[in-house]
């Protein structure tokens, strides 16, 4: 991983055409700019990790679980 | 060709539906073919079944049936990655997780799978809408639109008139889709 060093207001140039600004820094809280082409994709690590976890749980899933649904439906 | 899995045993499947994920899904890089499982009971709920790991299958189903204004944009990148032009032509399915408490049961509206209906290229996309959930809860709006469907049986299999989308942007409301499911050879088995 390449790693830099910056200081408030200074900024990291990625390809010519993303620009990554430190805006503030809080504490342990860093605050980034980012400024890039509309159809760059950009999110927090947290939701691919969520997503993740999510796929993970969804392909355990047991067909068995659904019959309570299934008898839920049939009560009526 | 004839795929075993640890659900459903073994299924014929047509090579025209096989799906390909390139990239696999998150947590599922490795796989990348799948096919789509219709057990056919009454949950309305497919399964996205891995070709090569037959533990492997994915509870879907077409955020529609729980969630009516459910509508999503696609850069045009992400339309080009599966050689799009618009989403008349995909199929979109939700996954769900499916917990011992099945009330519990959640749909990742954030992270859709995406299907070129016609090259059969898929691909689990990331949308940047930050509205929408990657568990969002649809147990009772499931259950109110099973009954609704059970009361008409043929709506099932129906597929409606293709939607008018507009040229000029990729977003359309998941109306209508075609799902290429696949029926387990054994209709009959207790599942």
């Amino acid at each position: 991983m390449l790693v830099l060093t910056r200081k408030l207001g200074e900024s990291i140039a990625i390809d010519d055409h993303i620009k990554i600004v430190v805006v503030s820094i809080k504490g342990k809280q860093v605050r980034l700019g980012i400024k890039a082409p509309k159809e760059t994709k950009i999110h927090r690590e947290e939701v691919y990790k969520a997503i993740q976890d999510q796929n993970e749980e969804a392909a355990q899933s047991d067909i068995t679980s659904l019959s309570d649904l299934t008898s839920d439906l049939n009560k009526k | 060709m004839k795929f075993n899995t640890t659900r459903f045993g073994e299924l014929e499947v047509d090579k025209k539906d096989i799906l390909n994920f390139a990239e696999g899904l998150l947590g599922f890089e490795q796989l990348t073919k799948f096919f789509v499982v219709d057990p056919g009971d009454q949950t309305l709920i497919l399964w996205l079944q891995s070709v090569d790991d037959p533990k492997v299958a994915f509870p879907i189903l077409e955020p529609k049936i729980f969630k009516s204004d459910y509508s999503i944009k696609l850069l045009p990148s992400e339309l080009q990655s599966l050689s799009l032009e618009s989403l008349s032509d995909a199929t979109i399915y939700a996954i769900l997780t499916i917990p011992k408490n099945v009330t519990d049961m959640s749909a990742n509206l954030k992270a859709p799978i995406i299907i070129n209906n016609k090259t059969k290229n898929a691909r689990q996309i990331v949308l940047q809408d930050s509205k929408l959930e990657v568990r969002f809860n649809m147990y009772i709006e499931l259950k109110r639109s099973i009954v609704a469907f059970a009361s008409d049986d043929s709506k099932r299999t129906k597929v409606s008139a293709p939607q008018v989308v507009s040229n000029t942007t990729s977003e359309i409301s998941t109306e209508k889709v075609e799902a290429p499911a696949t029926k387990p050879a054994n209709n009959t088995k207790e599942l």
